[in-house]
């Protein structure tokens, strides 16, 4: 198994966890967003939804073990990655400025990587890790949509979503080596419209439920 | 038009690698804007030496954009803020009179600082030592015609060939990363047909000598692209990135 | 001193093979208990580090930039002759060797040219071995261009940056040997004595750029490929760090120095603009493939170049020259562009510039291909001036590009003391008294991979040499001289900095031992020179210490030894009665101002003996023997 370490524990490498990790998480977001979707199908459609997915046992557990697993994955090389990048320029610049190939998203990864982490906790802690035996789940979320102190961190929290989507989408196939003059262009787009879905579609829901609901 | 210009600059002066640095203030009277920016620092030199004080250390040789010794940050710019030009060959017509110019030298830890603005890039040819080359002996070649390469692969080999060394993509990105250096070698050799017997063991033994060397990681950024005054595309790390997961997954090479 | 070229017997075609097979051989267990010490990384020096070390043998390769590969091969643009005939023009190893011979004037030895144009096939086919991304048709096969001083087309090219790939290539296979343990690198040193012990090259003094210190080296044998001299004009093509003192040096222990006035001028570079520039960038050749070289027919006609009719302009060298049009060899370009100046027919600001025009090849091609072509060339042109060359005609003048003169060396490339190697343009042997455009890549690397093997091979078999190590009282006797002259720059502290003196001393050189040059001009010169040179050593301002990183001082010894050089240059363009190739003395032209050989007396190479800082340098010659070509006046008509 030297081959492996040798060759996951380059750069290249670890860049290789983060893009395959990354691309989960993407997925995992697509999923996650169209199954909130049923939330606006009322109390009973969102019930059912997460009823459903409760039922589905032992696949759920699996499933929750991965995306455990590759969460660990994806912030222990993200911080591996974040510390060595720091250290390669020990004496940094007086000027600094960008010659036009940063972006808001890309310069801020590990930071907005850290935020999401931070929400993760704080999201479990509130919708999943809270007691539901006497609730439903739409009551649950309905009750934390009425503090606009959570409303507020909730929609923050999916700015930093897309932005840290905005970079990673086009990034995680670049550094999958899918860089190509006819499709980079297309790849690129549609990393704009995911954040712009995932940020929108997620940050939509709690004011769905401040005025709407 | 020529005109003359008066600039204020703040330059890193440091004696050796091991001693305090810290930005001095000086200024250039009297610059024609004809002049190119190394030029600019000749004169203010020159009067440096006349006033006995030391003049700037700064490292240039062919002062025509090929060589790759000269360089420095220019206002936060490697090479200035001029889209693919070494600073040899920015002219003093991109400023205007009474700029202040901030000077400072690559940094990275992998490029040791030598004085003032002169670094020490030795590990970028540490990096072509792991194997930035096709091993053939002189001698044994076949007729250069006997392998056609199509016009397209050798246009793309060459895009990739004409990075100058500089390293001005490591004092560009924001993790002092060589990725675009190594990408542009290994896409050169692995474009070529001649390259290709090596490509696995290039692949994995440049990117390994790059981490050995203390060089940050790529995090996509493009700002390497952005500064690189040859204007080397990212589109070659993707194909280093791609060259790698061959020869690291699919090649018998370990 | 007799002169021996060792020029091996039999018929021109066969002297290499018979030569190759008659130079002894080391064998290859015994080669690793050989050094060789190389200085410079250049394409000769590069290519010869990398070669040797391919052998066997135990290189040591030194060059003063802060890594090989920058080396100022770099910088040539155009591309690298070969015979390969592939465009089936009629080119062929002979043709190669006589337009070679006939380019340089006749004053190159027949069988030195006659090896390089033979391998210079092998040259091509190594370089695309070695990944060299050379121009490619559309089949696939490889591309030809035309270059001037010749009517095939038989220059490979990559862009405009010939000399960077070939020199990358170089580098790559150094780099190889590098890792393989078997070249040791010493990057930012300077070599500053040649250590000679019993008659042979032993070891080299060089000083650490970074820390100032003198190191020794010691080896069995030296190949220098440290350049050429150009520098002595300031003002020219060359890179910065471009200079004499290694060759210079080199002369002072005993080498010979041959045809010093040979200076090659190139006709297309962009023009001074100012009293503060500190070099010249050269437009390549190649441009005059495509650009028509054009002046107003009427002096000090001021209108901009668009506004002036076709029937008011001079396409001087298509009328002068119909066969070769603007594509006649260097030298003859860069007269006939100072010949129409000096009438007043310059133009731009200074008038000291004509124009190389695109337009009809724009019109006729298109301007994608002619950006294909020149792109990178059309792109500095207008990083530098400002105007672009796609609609304003570029302007341009000569400037100092490349010299034929250097050590003289045997047909070996052995210098006159014996183990001292010298290759490219650090030696005299093959461009005669003008080098053809495209030329000085192809001799670099014939001298580096396909020469040097063999001959180095055959001393190091034929010879015997005591142990000779550091401690050697030669090397301490060179360190303690070298040590004083840095002592003395560094305490005259005078009023004037070392650029300063380098621009005089270019100014000098270039009004009267340049392009064009008369007895009174030169006698003049002399006299300004060892003025200059006596004012240097009582004036010059060298800040800071020895032991550090001092570009003023590195700059300081290099121009001390310019001075003297520079001197040798008029003294060797004054005692050659004649005007050949780069070296046009006035007295001595034809009717139509063209330069005038005296076959019968100066058929041969002047070789320059130090006798002495104080005493006139000796002259001696070797005649030039032609036994395969006609010595004729050079037509390119």
């Amino acid at each position: 198994m030297n081959w492996l370490t040798n060759t996951l524990g380059t750069s290249i490498g670890k860049k290789l966890m983060m893009a395959v990790t990354g691309l989960s998480f993407i997925g995992f977001l697509t999923l996650h967003l169209a199954g909130n979707l049923s939330i606006y199908g009322g109390p009973e459609a969102f019930n059912a939804y997460a009823e459903k997915l409760h039922s589905l046992g032992p696949v759920l557990v699996a499933a929750e073990w991965i995306l455990l697993a590759l969460a660990l994955v994806h912030i222990a090389t993200g911080l591996l990655l974040f510390v060595q990048n720091l250290s390669a320029r020990p004496q940094r610049y007086r000027v600094n400025k960008s010659g036009g190939g940063r972006t808001i998203g890309s310069a801020t990864m590990p930071y907005t990587g850290l935020l999401i982490l931070l929400f993760v906790i704080f999201h479990l802690a509130n919708f999943s890790f809270v007691d539901k035996s006497h609730t439903t789940i739409f009551d649950v979320v309905s009750r934390a949509f009425a503090d606009p102190v959570y409303v507020a961190i909730y929609i923050a929290a999916m700015v930093v979503v897309a932005l840290h989507v905005s970079h990673g989408f086009w990034s995680l196939f670049q550094t999958l080596g899918l860089n190509h003059p006819k499709y980079m262009p297309a790849i690129t787009v549609v990393g704009t419209i995911l954040s712009l879905v995932f940020g929108i579609g997620f940050g939509f829901l709690p004011i769905y439920f401040s005025f709407f609901a | 038009m020529t005109r003359t210009i008066d600039l204020t600059l703040k330059v890193w002066r440091q004696k050796t690698a091991d001693a305090r640095g810290g930005f001095e203030t000086l200024h250039a009277t009297n610059i024609s804007t004809d002049m190119s920016f190394l030029e600019m620092l000749d004169v203010v030199n020159d009067q440096l030496t006349l006033d006995g004080k030391e003049p700037i250390a700064f490292d240039s040789d062919c002062r025509e954009g090929i060589c790759g010794q000269c360089g420095a940050v220019v206002n936060g710019h490697p090479h200035g803020h001029q889209k693919g030009t070494t600073l040899c060959q920015l002219h003093m017509r991109h400023f205007n009179n009474g700029d202040t110019i901030v000077i400072e030298p690559f940094r990275a830890r992998a490029f040791k600082l030598v004085r003032d603005l002169v670094i020490d890039r030795g590990a970028l040819d540490g990096i072509i030592q792991a194997g930035g080359y096709i091993s053939v002996n002189a001698g044994g070649a076949p007729d250069a015609n006997t392998i056609p390469v199509s016009q397209e692969k050798a246009d793309l080999a060459m895009d990739a060939a004409a990075c100058i060394g500089c390293g001005a993509c490591v004092a560009a990105c924001p993790n002092a990363s060589a990725m675009l250096f190594v990408s542009a070698k290994v896409s050169h050799l692995a474009l070529l047909p001649q390259g290709k017997p090596e490509a696995a063991r290039r692949a994995l033994a440049m990117v390994r000598r790059m981490d050995e060397l203390c060089f940050g990681n790529c995090s996509n950024e493009r700002e390497c692209e952005a500064e690189c005054p040859k204007e080397i595309s990212i589109v070659n790390i993707a194909r280093l990135n791609r060259e790698f997961i061959k020869a690291g997954f699919f090649s018998a090479v370990r | 001193m007799q002169l021996d070229a060792h020029i091996p017997a039999g018929p021109l075609a066969e002297k290499w093979d018979r030569h190759r097979f008659e130079l002894k051989l080391v064998s290859p267990a015994n080669k690793r208990k050989f050094t060789i010490l190389v200085v410079g990384t250049g394409l000769a020096g590069g290519s010869a580090a990398a070669s040797l070390a391919e052998l066997g043998y135990n290189v040591k390769n030194f060059c003063i930039q802060d890594s090989p590969r920058r080396a100022h091969s770099i910088a040539a643009q155009g591309g690298i002759n070969a015979a390969k005939n592939y465009p089936n023009d009629g080119d062929s190893i002979w043709r190669l060797f006589y337009d070679t011979i006939k380019g340089g004037d006749f004053r190159a030895r027949e069988a030195n040219v006659y090896r390089l144009a033979q391998v210079s096939n092998n040259i091509i086919d190594q370089c695309v071995a070695q990944g060299v991304p050379f121009a490619r048709e559309y089949g696939g096969l490889l591309a030809n261009r035309s270059f001037g001083g010749a009517q095939v087309s038989r220059t490979f090219y990559a862009r405009g940056q010939t000399g960077q790939q070939l020199l990358l290539g170089a580098y790559g296979a150094l780099s190889r040997q590098i890792a393989a343990g078997r070249v040791e690198m010493f990057t930012r040193r300077e070599m500053l004595d040649l250590i000679v012990v019993d008659g042979q090259a032993r070891g080299i003094l060089v000083r650490n750029l970074i820390t100032g210190e003198m190191e020794r080296y010691a080896g069995d044998a030296v190949v220098l490929a440290s350049g050429g001299y150009g520098n002595v004009f300031f003002l020219s093509t060359n890179a910065m760090n471009s200079n004499v003192t290694a060759a210079y040096r080199a002369y002072k222990r005993g080498a010979l120095f041959a045809n010093p006035c040979f200076t090659q001028i190139h006709p297309t570079c962009i023009p001074v603009h100012g009293t503060y520039q500190s070099k010249l960038t050269l437009m390549s050749e190649s441009l005059r493939n495509d650009g028509r070289v054009w002046v107003p027919k009427k002096p000090g006609d001021k209108r901009p170049p668009n506004e002036i009719p076709e029937s008011e302009r001079d396409y001087f060298l298509e009328r002068k020259y119909p066969s070769f049009g603007n594509l006649v060899p260097r030298d003859v370009a860069s007269r006939a562009t100072k010949e129409q100046c000096d009438m007043g027919k310059g133009v731009g600001e200074t008038g000291r510039a004509v124009y190389l025009d695109f337009a009809d090849a724009i019109r006729r091609d298109g301007r994608d291909v002619i950006e294909k072509k020149y792109g990178n060339l059309f792109e500095m042109y207008e990083k530098i001036t400002a105007e672009n060359p796609y609609e304003t005609p570029m302007r341009i003048y000569p400037a100092i590009h490349y010299t034929m003169g250097g050590l003289w060396v045997d047909y070996n490339l052995m210098s006159t003391i014996a183990g001292l190697f010298v290759l490219g343009e650090a030696n005299f042997s093959d461009h005669g008294a003008n080098r053809l455009g495209a030329s000085a890549l192809m001799q670099g690397l014939a001298d580096g991979y396909f020469i040097i093997p063999y001959t180095i091979g055959g001393y190091l078999a034929d010879s015997s040499r005591q142990a000779v190590s550091t401690d050697h009282p030669a090397f301490a006797e060179a360190e303690k001289r070298v040590g004083e002259q840095v002592d003395k720059l560094l305490k005259i502290d005078g009023h004037r900095s070392v650029d300063d003196f380098h621009r005089h001393l270019g100014l000098i050189m270039w009004d009267y031992c340049g392009m064009s040059r008369n007895d009174e001009g030169l006698q003049k010169a002399r006299g300004m020179v060892r003025e200059l040179r006596a004012e240097f050593w009582e004036n010059v301002r060298v800040p800071g210490r020895g032991e550090e990183f001092n570009q003023s001082l590195e700059r300081a010894g290099r121009v001390a030894d310019f001075l003297e050089f520079a001197e040798l240059m008029i003294v060797d363009a004054l005692t050659r009665r004649e005007s050949c190739g780069g070296h046009f003395n006035e007295a001595f032209q034809t009717e139509e101002h063209e330069a005038l050989r005296d076959d019968e007396h100066f058929a041969h190479v002047a070789a320059w003996e130090y006798t002495g800082d104080q005493s006139e340098p000796q002259r001696h010659i070797e005649p030039l023997v032609f036994e395969n070509v006609h010595l004729a006046q050079r037509s390119y008509k």
